[in-house]
């Protein structure tokens, strides 16, 4: 826990940093790919040509590394204090290590998945 | 500890305030706020997912779109979305006061409290149309 504690400043950059991007990006995101597509209200900028071809540009792939990362960074430190607010110090532990081991998982995936696009 | 070191000021225990989480309006709405980081989360999977798919190929990228238009995936999107959006405004909502507040000998901008928190939920929306625009096939 130590070293959790000293990297403290860097969470709350993380965690700020991620609900700006998220304020600015994450419900278009969400709204085109995940509810207007599937609809197919988007049948052009979505079909798999238009899709690949702005998520695989360089500008594209760094977007979406950022926005995806810091999202996820922001949810885990919002979620460990989240679980520390229902459950008490006690889990302070368990709270740190699962949240950011899920944002560090979360990050390896983002960077794979993206970068194999 | 060193002689000089100063002695540990003592501090009662932390303890939840009374009623804590859901007995007051405030706790309920600090509550729902915290929750929106397991629906932001979920959501950033959902994309992640569909990344995935995309970078599989064509068919995979069409299998995802069929599955995600699914009526359950679809209203689990719209409730990611909800909470998303409830992230976004209390964020505004709460950013309002740095804005009013003030820096050094700068005064403070003579704008009511309510217009400093819709104006970004303003700039928000307008990101929001130019990246719809985007995958939509309007822009790029």
């Amino acid at each position: 826990m130590k070293l959790i504690h000293k990297l403290e400043p860097l969470w709350w950059i993380l965690f700020g940093a991620g609900g700006f991007v998220a304020c600015f990006f994450l419900p278009a995101l969400l709204l085109g790919v995940l509810i207007l597509g599937p609809l197919g209200a988007m049948p052009h900028g979505l079909s798999y040509d238009h899709a690949h071809m702005l998520a695989s540009s360089m500008v594209g792939k760094g977007f979406l590394c950022v926005v995806i990362t810091l999202v996820l960074w922001h949810c885990a430190h919002h979620l460990r204090h989240f679980i520390l607010d229902l459950g008490g110090h006690s889990l302070a532990t368990i709270a740190a290590f699962s949240s950011y081991g899920l944002a560090v998982v979360g990050t390896i995936a983002t960077f794979s998945i993206v970068g194999a696009l | 500890m060193s002689a000089h070191a100063a002695p540990r000021t003592p501090t009662a225990p932390a303890r939840p305030p009374s009623g804590f989480p859901v007995g007051f309006y405030r706790y309920r709405n600090y509550i729902l706020f915290a929750a929106t980081s397991l629906f932001m989360a979920l959501g950033c999977i959902g994309l992640l997912e569909g990344l995935h798919a995309l970078g599989k190929g064509e068919a995979a990228w069409n299998g995802f779109l069929a599955r995600m238009a699914r009526p359950h995936n679809l209203v689990l999107s719209v409730v990611v979305l909800g909470f998303t959006l409830y992230f976004v405004i209390r964020f505004a909502w709460v950013g309002r006061k740095i804005g009013a507040g003030r820096i050094g000998p700068v005064p403070r901008p003579p704008l009511p409290m309510p217009l400093l928190g819709v104006a970004p939920i303003g700039g928000f929306v307008t990101v929001w149309l130019v990246l719809l625009a985007i995958l939509g096939g309007l822009l790029l």
